[in-house]
């Protein structure tokens, strides 16, 4: 008995799909870095923020000087105010006033003094019926600024 | 196994050189970390500290010192910004270098003689004292303290090396004398020494700030570093009771006594009746506060307050009231008088011989007879006298808040002699300052209601108004109708025909007061010497009084009360009165009654000039008439209360 050998068949491979390459894969064009510009970029903003850093140091040396400035214009103002409040103290002397009546200006003291008591203030002086009490017209004490010294 | 050891060996050199270099760095790691953990986190204030510290420096910014005001807000003392020169002698001093090396010696830029003989001039000092300030071993010296401001200008316009300018407040008393020893001075570094200015350091001074910034290494501001600015507290403003207007007039009065009646002093007191405000407290011989230099410890004295001396008859005043107010005697109180009564083993005599009168008791004051006064006051007896002597405060402080405020002397009754009774009636063996005696009379005329003197208003708030003081505190010594005796017996001292204090008189006021001759105890030995203390304390008008003036001349010659203290209260009182706007002692039935007589006078000479244009002459026109308008009373004394300005009316 011939035996006919009979292969085994074999299982169809399958058909590869159209168009596709299984060992192959579509590579890109490799990026081109530019690292040249990149480091002028980083270069750029690394100055960009040493320049802001600087001029807002300089901007504030400026304003430092201007508010030193101005300290300095205060102290110059207060320093005369305090000469000129003490200079018109000085004038107002009652010492230096008499003197001065009567050795520069030939005055004499007042003899003979009169008195008149009005019942009301006169209307020329802009007053109402009411008379001025003392206290209000001879106590007061002049109003001192002394938050503005 | 072989080859494995086999390459172990062949690997361990380079195996362990590294665990060694890996342990090496680890170490090393560890420590830097420890010590970045010590410094950043275990120590970081510490450091931070440190580091603060080097880079930072604090400037103390000092207080400006209170104004001292009038009462009416007229500046007695306030202070300016000084200039004051420094210098640092290292700037002048030669440096020994090595160049090249040699020792080279390099001179100064300036050496301390060529700066001394340009600052000299400017610092008003010998050349030869500021080079030798210079030429100290020291980094800094002072130059010159609280100059002009423009001098510091022109040290700086020379442009020496080391030598600058420092700003200080300088206290300046723009009066100069006036109210010298009231409201005191304050040392060079700003603190109080004397007077109100002493008294009110605390409030005055106020509190300094701080200023606290970074700095470089060159000494140039760090921009944006720390800034803290603490500002100062200026001090509070004081507003005293004191009038720089009757302050003015007291002062001038007190030295125009002292050099007439060759006096070694004076003092002069004003005061407020119904408030005890010092209107005024003058004490002469005075001093600049703004040159203590050339003053002495005697005349910063404010011998108001803190001299005792014998009141003499003034204190007779307080007797009587004691007496009126027991009911032992009135003012009509008839009483026979010698003229010397002997009291244990002593005579006392009465100024003048006279043979035994009858006086009413409000006679014994006016003339000041001290038998008629001893002989009242052994009528009321020793407790009573001493007891009121205690009610109006003999011996005891007023607390008007001066520095060195004296009480006064006066003996515990137990203690007195047999003779004290007699002695204290009449102002002797007792002591008081100035302003007790003023302030006793103020009781007088304030019905009888003692009101504690006060010489500070108040102060001056954050709103630039006046924050005013406790009022004074009050008390009833007497009363009422015992005041208003007082008073009448006390007007006749000075307008009646007896009175010793007829100089103190007023023509638009009536004054009541009484004249005081004491004699001084003796500084060195028991008893008294020869000298005198003159008083004359009153008050004005008599009838509603306003103000109390005293006045004490020290050792003058006359010697008595009425020729030499009383001229200078009637100038103080008169001006004080018509400063205050005080009505005169006129009623308004008198103005009104002027203009009647004025208006009756100008209608008849308008009839008489009438007449004569139709007739011969009148006597109306003969000379010596008054002139129309002119109104005159029945004694031909001018009618107060008419005339001219000022117009402000009395309240």
């Amino acid at each position: 008995m011939s035996a006919l050998s009979v292969a085994r068949p074999r299982r169809a491979a399958p058909a590869p799909e159209r168009g596709i390459k299984r060992h192959l894969r579509v590579v890109q064009e490799p990026r081109v870095r530019h690292t040249l510009l990149f480091a002028i970029g980083y270069l750029l903003v690394a100055a960009g923020l040493v320049f802001a850093a600087v001029t807002l140091n300089a901007l504030a040396a400026a304003d430092s000087v201007a508010a030193r400035t101005l300290d300095g214009q205060v102290v110059e103002a207060e320093r005369t105010y305090a000469r000129l409040v003490a200079e018109v103290a000085s004038l107002d002397d009652p010492g230096r006033i008499r003197e001065v009546a009567a050795d520069q200006l030939g005055m004499v003291p007042a003899e003979g003094v009169r008195y008149l008591e009005l019942a009301r203030n006169l209307p020329a002086d802009g007053h109402v019926a009411e008379a001025v009490r003392i206290g209000e017209t001879t106590d007061r004490v002049k109003p001192v600024l002394s938050a503005d010294r | 196994m072989r080859r494995a050891r086999g390459t172990r060996t062949t690997r361990d050199p380079y195996a362990r050189r590294s665990l060694v270099a890996l342990v090496l760095y680890l170490l090393a790691f560890v420590a830097v970390v420890v010590r970045l953990v010590d410094v950043q986190v275990v120590n970081a204030e510490h450091y931070a500290d440190q580091g603060l510290r080097q880079r930072t420096r604090t400037v103390e910014l000092p207080a400006t010192r209170g104004r001292v005001y009038d009462r009416e807000g007229e500046v007695l003392a306030t202070s300016i910004h000084s200039a004051t020169i420094y210098a640092d002698p290292r700037a002048y001093l030669s440096e020994e270098r090595q160049i090249n090396g040699r020792n080279v010696t390099i001179p100064p830029v300036v050496s301390a003689e060529e700066a001394a003989g340009q600052l000299a001039p400017l610092l008003q000092r010998e050349p030869a004292w500021v080079a030798e300030q210079l030429r100290k071993d020291l980094h800094f010296v002072y130059l010159g303290r609280q100059l002009d401001w423009e001098v510091g200008d022109r040290v700086l316009a020379l442009g020496l090396p080391g030598v600058g300018r420092l700003v200080e407040p300088q206290r300046v008393y723009p009066g100069s004398r006036l109210a010298g020893q009231v409201v005191g001075f304050t040392g060079i570094d700003g603190d109080g020494l004397h007077g109100l200015e002493l008294q009110h350091d605390v409030l005055l001074r106020g509190s300094p700030g701080q200023l606290a910034y970074e700095r470089a290494e060159n000494g140039l501001v760090i921009p944006a570093g720390l800034r803290e600015l603490v500002p100062a507290s200026p001090g509070t403003d004081l507003v005293l009771t004191v009038d720089r207007q009757i302050q003015h007039v007291a002062e001038q009065a007190a030295l125009e006594a002292v050099r007439e009646f060759n006096a070694v002093g004076a003092g002069v007191v004003v005061l407020e009746v119904s408030t005890g405000d010092v209107l005024a407290m003058a004490s002469v011989p005075g001093f600049d506060p703004n040159d203590l230099s050339t003053s002495t410890p005697d005349q910063r004295r404010n011998r108001t307050v803190t001299d005792v001396f014998e009141p003499g008859s003034v204190q007779k005043a307080v007797t009587a009231a004691a007496a009126l107010e027991e009911r032992v005697v009135t003012p009509e109180t008839v009483l026979q008088v010698p003229d010397t009564i002997r009291v244990g083993n002593k005579t006392f005599s009465d100024a003048h011989e006279h043979a035994t009168q009858p006086m009413t008791f409000a006679e014994i004051i006016e003339a000041s007879s001290n038998v008629g006064t001893i002989m009242v006051a052994q009528q009321l007896g020793e407790q009573r006298l001493a007891r009121y002597l205690d009610e109006f405060g003999y011996g005891r402080r007023l607390g008007v808040g001066f520095p060195g405020e004296a009480g006064g002397l006066v003996l515990p009754v137990d203690s007195w002699w047999s003779t004290s009774l007699p002695t204290i009636a009449i102002g002797q063996g007792v002591a008081v300052t100035l302003l007790q005696a003023a302030s006793f009379y103020a009781t007088i005329a304030n019905d009888g209601i003692a009101t504690q003197p006060r010489i500070v208003r108040g102060t001056v708030g954050a709103d630039g108004r006046l924050a005013p003081a406790q009022p004074a505190e009050q008390r009833t010594v007497l009363r009422k109708d015992t005041s208003a005796a007082m008073r009448e017996i006390l007007a006749r001292v000075v307008g009646g025909e007896r009175g010793t204090g007829k100089r103190a008189g007023l023509s638009a006021y009536r004054v009541a007061g009484k004249t005081g001759t004491a004699r001084k105890p003796s500084p060195d030995a028991r008893g008294y010497s020869g000298e005198y203390v003159a008083t004359f304390v009153g008050f004005a008008p008599a009838e509603d009084p306003e103000i109390v003036v005293a006045v004490m001349v020290d050792e003058p010659r006359p010697i008595w009360g009425g020729v030499v203290a009383a001229p200078v209260f009637a100038e103080v009182m008169d001006f004080a009165l018509t400063h205050r706007n005080v009505a005169p002692s006129a009623s308004r039935e008198d103005l009104e009654a002027a203009f009647d007589r004025a208006h009756l006078r100008a209608e008849l000479i308008a009839a008489e000039r009438a007449a004569q244009s139709e007739g011969p002459a009148t006597d109306a026109e003969a000379p010596g008439s008054p002139p129309v308008g002119t109104p005159s009373g029945g004694d031909g004394q001018p009618v107060v209360g008419t005339g001219a300005a000022p117009a402000a009316p009395s309240g």
